[in-house]
């Protein structure tokens, strides 16, 4: 098993992880949306802009993951290759939840105020700035043959516990 | 599939516990929960059936400190086990980076075990991933069960060639439970 690389989903530096929350920090404003979540499909959190916290955050991308991953079976047994959109419309606050490249999906979360017109217009918009830095990042995993950790971990492990 | 982040320094991996109906796969995500400390753990969150059955899944996400430079984090998955969440099942095993099969070791559950390690293997080939190299840890689960199989007639059915390290547990006192996370978790990090 050593030696293998697993596969990488994305890999952010810094740079883009500060451009993609500079772009989000601008449509927060903008949307009046009220949190923004960046996610894989895997449902790890990559990163977040509003009041939301991470631990809430990181709960939200589990699920938002999941969600959009068992509609994708749905999507398939009605012949479809997949369901790029889900909306989720609640009594205070909707959730909007998109795929924007083959790993990364991006949940914004709004109050009711909103039309959804604007809801899709907006997450549509956010989607499309921050897509050429994700696909940067995919890239580079893509690219990845070096391994992260090299050294033998065993010990590290048993002490993390 | 495993996410790295260089501006935070940290490596995110998913880990899912697979096996079939009622062999104690949130039992070892409960019992993590409840033993590890507060600063290592988020919230334990279950989309379960009014009668605590798993319905979509259990999530747990665990912060474990820094090896090498780099903080790891956790995302601990169970999925539902009945048959017919086949589909969500599936869904829920996607990208995953390691998985931790929970078999029952009662004699009645021998060929819920064989099917469900098979609908397991038959998703990751369908998601593209390569089992020879996919992290997989056994857990004979139940050990403390009167009617149970021996672990050569489990081994037999799960794993003939030998090719998974495996643990004899009783998740409901939570023996060998953190043995086999620790174990699956030393596979999928020094896989990256």
């Amino acid at each position: 098993m050593e030696g293998r690389l697993s596969k990488v989903q994305i890999v952010l530096n810094e740079e883009e992880l500060k451009k993609i929350e500079e772009l989000f920090g601008e449509y927060l404003v903008e949307s009046e949306a009220r949190d923004i979540v960046l996610l894989n499909k895997s449902g790890e959190l990559l990163a977040k802009s509003g009041d939301i916290t991470s631990d809430v955050a990181q709960n939200i991308s589990a699920l938002a993951a999941g969600v959009f991953s068992a509609t994708n079976e749905l999507a398939r047994l009605l012949g479809e290759k997949e369901f790029t959109i889900t909306f989720h419309q609640g009594q205070e606050t909707n959730i909007h939840i998109s795929l924007i490249t083959q790993n990364a999906l991006l949940a914004m979360i709004f109050d009711n105020k909103l039309p959804i017109g604007a809801i899709r217009f907006w997450a549509k918009k956010t989607g499309n700035e921050i897509k050429p830095i994700i696909e940067g990042a995919e890239k580079r995993a893509e690219n990845q043959t070096q391994k992260v950790i090299n050294e033998d971990v065993e010990k590290d492990i048993e002490d993390l516990f | 599939m495993s996410t790295i982040n260089f501006a935070k320094r940290e490596i995110s991996f998913k880990i899912v516990y697979y096996g079939p109906a009622m062999s104690g796969k949130t039992t070892n995500l409960r019992h993590i929960y409840t033993t590890l400390p507060d600063k290592v753990k988020g919230d334990f969150t279950s989309i379960a059936t009014e009668t605590e059955r798993t319905l979509f899944f259990d999530f747990l996400p665990l912060e474990l400190g820094s090896i090498k430079g780099f903080t790891i984090r956790l995302s601990l998955y169970t999925v539902p086990g009945q048959y017919i969440y086949k589909l969500t099942r599936k869904s829920v095993l996607r990208a995953t980076d390691g998985i931790v099969f929970v078999a029952d070791s009662q004699i009645e559950k021998r060929q819920e075990n064989i099917d469900s390690f098979q609908d397991m293997i038959e998703n990751l080939i369908e998601f593209g991933e390569n089992v020879e190299t996919m992290p997989i840890i056994l857990q004979y689960n139940k050990r403390d069960l009167p009617n149970i199989l021996s672990i050569e007639e489990l081994q037999q059915d799960l794993n003939k060639d030998n090719k998974y390290q495996y643990f004899e547990a009783i998740a409901q006192e939570g023996i060998n439970v953190v043995e086999t996370l620790k174990a699956i978790t030393k596979l999928v990090v020094q896989k990256a």
